[in-house]
């Protein structure tokens, strides 16, 4: 069971209830009124707005008021027509389980949301937006969607079906007003101008505004205005050239750790380029190990992160973070390895994995075994044998190509 | 001159059959017993806020309310006026007086 102390503050006081969600109180309201009374009339209702303005928070507050029972699909997750229509379509003509449980008149059923739908997009999505709306069009529960940007295309046949409720940013006085909340319920003495100068730099975002607080205030429990300077390079969209080159050269931990909160780097890429850089960094062969060690352990804690359990991001960090500072004084300038090596190694072998899935996709067919069995089994016999007789009869049984004969002839370790 | 409106009721002069249908589009709502507008939806709250401007002709404002003493305030008044990006727009906020005050602060969190 995880401490209360060891919680993101973001958590910790995301509001339970909707009366504490701050401003946007007409879009509360909107909501609060479709929920009750509008839903014969619009079958759904897309929440928009810049994100960190309560949208996902609404939901899940309205949900526990009204005790619906929340079936949801974000952005981590495949929206493909297959997987809406696996997920979705069983939620919005089935009642929940515990409707079944001895306090049945306790629950309204389910609510479907569909969080970050402005993200659905490309290959792995395919028919999603179609599968919303046929949804739309035959959910007899209510159907909550949630985008940032709803001005997109895609979202256009959306629309029309929706219920729109706009969330604008959250004003500064509010978030203010909230961080003081926070300040005083963790007792942290704020200076009011540290305060204000997070609250002007977040633009709106809430979640941002609590995350830069706890990050600033958290270690020594106060905040003056001194503390915020780093703050500036938020809303900077850092690059990872530039998160790498920041990363290597910081002076403390403190520092890496501050930076890392504020990139949008992808983490995982930036694991990978930091494990390619470390050993341009380090000469000495100890700090090297040393740094490994702590990026082997900030490797573990990304996998248990996973897409679920951020808040153990806090630990990602601080592994990275000792990486970075095993001897800060050593640091010398270096041309840095981006993009990480096994990524580039990918993009030049995406010939090369394509041409061996073919040829295995051939065999698997024929031999009734699956691409990774005909790789690992059958491909190291048929290539002895196509060396040994470029016309074997297997050529023609498999439907070979000459490329692929010369492919499998020529093909080393795989 | 600035103008400044109640959202929840204000009247405005009488509009042709277009201008009204533009109104209702940008989601004002009109009582036609009490014969005033009010807003109902925020959605195209700065559009609405722009014809209504051009009616009048004049610059239209909404008079802010305070979440903690409930007092009106105007947007003039606040030191975050050139960073708001609801500049003027009728949603809650909190006054610069009550943002400062401390006391009045922690009397305001024993209510909750």
């Amino acid at each position: 069971m995880l401490q209360q102390s060891s919680l993101l503050w973001v958590e910790k006081y995301r509001p339970k209830k909707i009366e504490d969600i701050i401003g946007n109180d007409e879009a509360k309201a909107s909501f609060v009124e479709w929920l009750k009374n509008k839903r014969h009339t619009k079958k759904a209702v897309l929440l928009f707005g810049p994100p960190g303005t309560g949208k996902t928070t609404l939901v899940n507050a309205a949900a526990r008021e009204f005790n619906f029972t929340i079936i949801e699909m974000n952005a981590s997750d495949t929206r493909s027509e297959k997987a809406v229509n696996a997920v979705a379509k069983p939620a919005t003509s089935y009642r929940a389980l515990d409707a079944f449980s001895g306090d049945s008149n306790k629950t309204s059923g389910n609510m479907l949301f569909l969080d970050e739908v402005d993200g659905i997009a490309g290959n792995e999505d395919r028919g999603g937006v179609s599968a919303i709306i046929e949804i739309i069009e035959k959910s007899l529960v209510p159907l909550i969607l949630a985008a940032n940007d709803p001005d997109i295309d895609k979202l256009r046949p959306l629309k029309k079906d929706c219920m729109l409720i706009r969330f604008h940013q959250v004003r500064i006085p509010l978030i203010i007003s909230l961080l003081q909340k926070i300040c005083l319920l963790e007792h942290v003495k704020a200076e009011f101008e540290g305060l204000e100068r997070i609250a002007q730099n977040c633009r709106g975002d809430v979640r941002s505004a609590i995350n830069d607080l706890q990050n600033l205030s958290e270690r020594n429990h106060t905040l003056t205005l001194q503390d915020t300077t780093l703050l500036s390079s938020r809303n900077r969209d850092i690059s990872m050239d530039e998160t790498l080159r920041q990363y290597f050269s910081a002076k403390s931990i403190a520092e890496v750790s501050s930076l890392l909160s504020y990139s949008s780097v992808e983490y995982d890429d930036f694991l990978l380029s930091v494990s390619d850089n470390l050993p341009r960094r380090y000469i000495d062969a100890d700090e090297l190990a040393k740094a490994y060690n702590y990026i082997s352990i900030a490797d573990v804690y990304r996998g248990r992160i996973g897409i679920e359990n951020w808040h153990l991001l806090k630990y990602f960090f601080n592994e990275l973070a000792q990486a970075a500072a095993v001897n800060p004084k050593s640091y010398k300038p270096f041309e840095f390895i981006t993009p990480p090596i096994r990524i580039i190694t990918l993009f030049w072998t995406k010939g090369k994995r394509t041409m061996l899935n073919a040829i295995c996709s051939k065999i698997g067919s024929q031999c009734h075994v699956s691409v990774e069995v005909a790789k690992e089994n059958i491909v190291p016999f048929v290539k002895m044998l196509l060396v040994k007789n470029r016309n074997h009869s297997l050529v023609a049984w498999f439907k070979f190509t000459p490329e692929e004969v010369d492919f499998i002839t020529k093909l080393g370790r795989f | 001159m600035v103008i400044v409106l109640n959202p929840k009721a204000f009247k405005l002069p009488r509009v042709d059959k277009e201008k009204f249908i533009t109104l209702i589009r940008y989601g004002l709502d009109y009582n036609r017993d009490a014969g005033t507008f009010s807003i109902k939806s925020y959605n195209n709250i700065e559009k609405a806020i722009e014809t209504v401007s051009a009616i009048l002709g004049d610059q239209v404002v909404f008079q802010q309310m305070c979440t903690r003493c409930g007092k009106s305030f105007s947007c003039s008044t606040c030191n975050y006026n050139e960073l708001c990006t609801t500049k003027n727009l009728p949603f809650t906020c909190v006054c610069p007086q009550c943002l400062r005050d401390r006391k009045n602060f922690e009397e305001y969190l024993t209510k909750f």
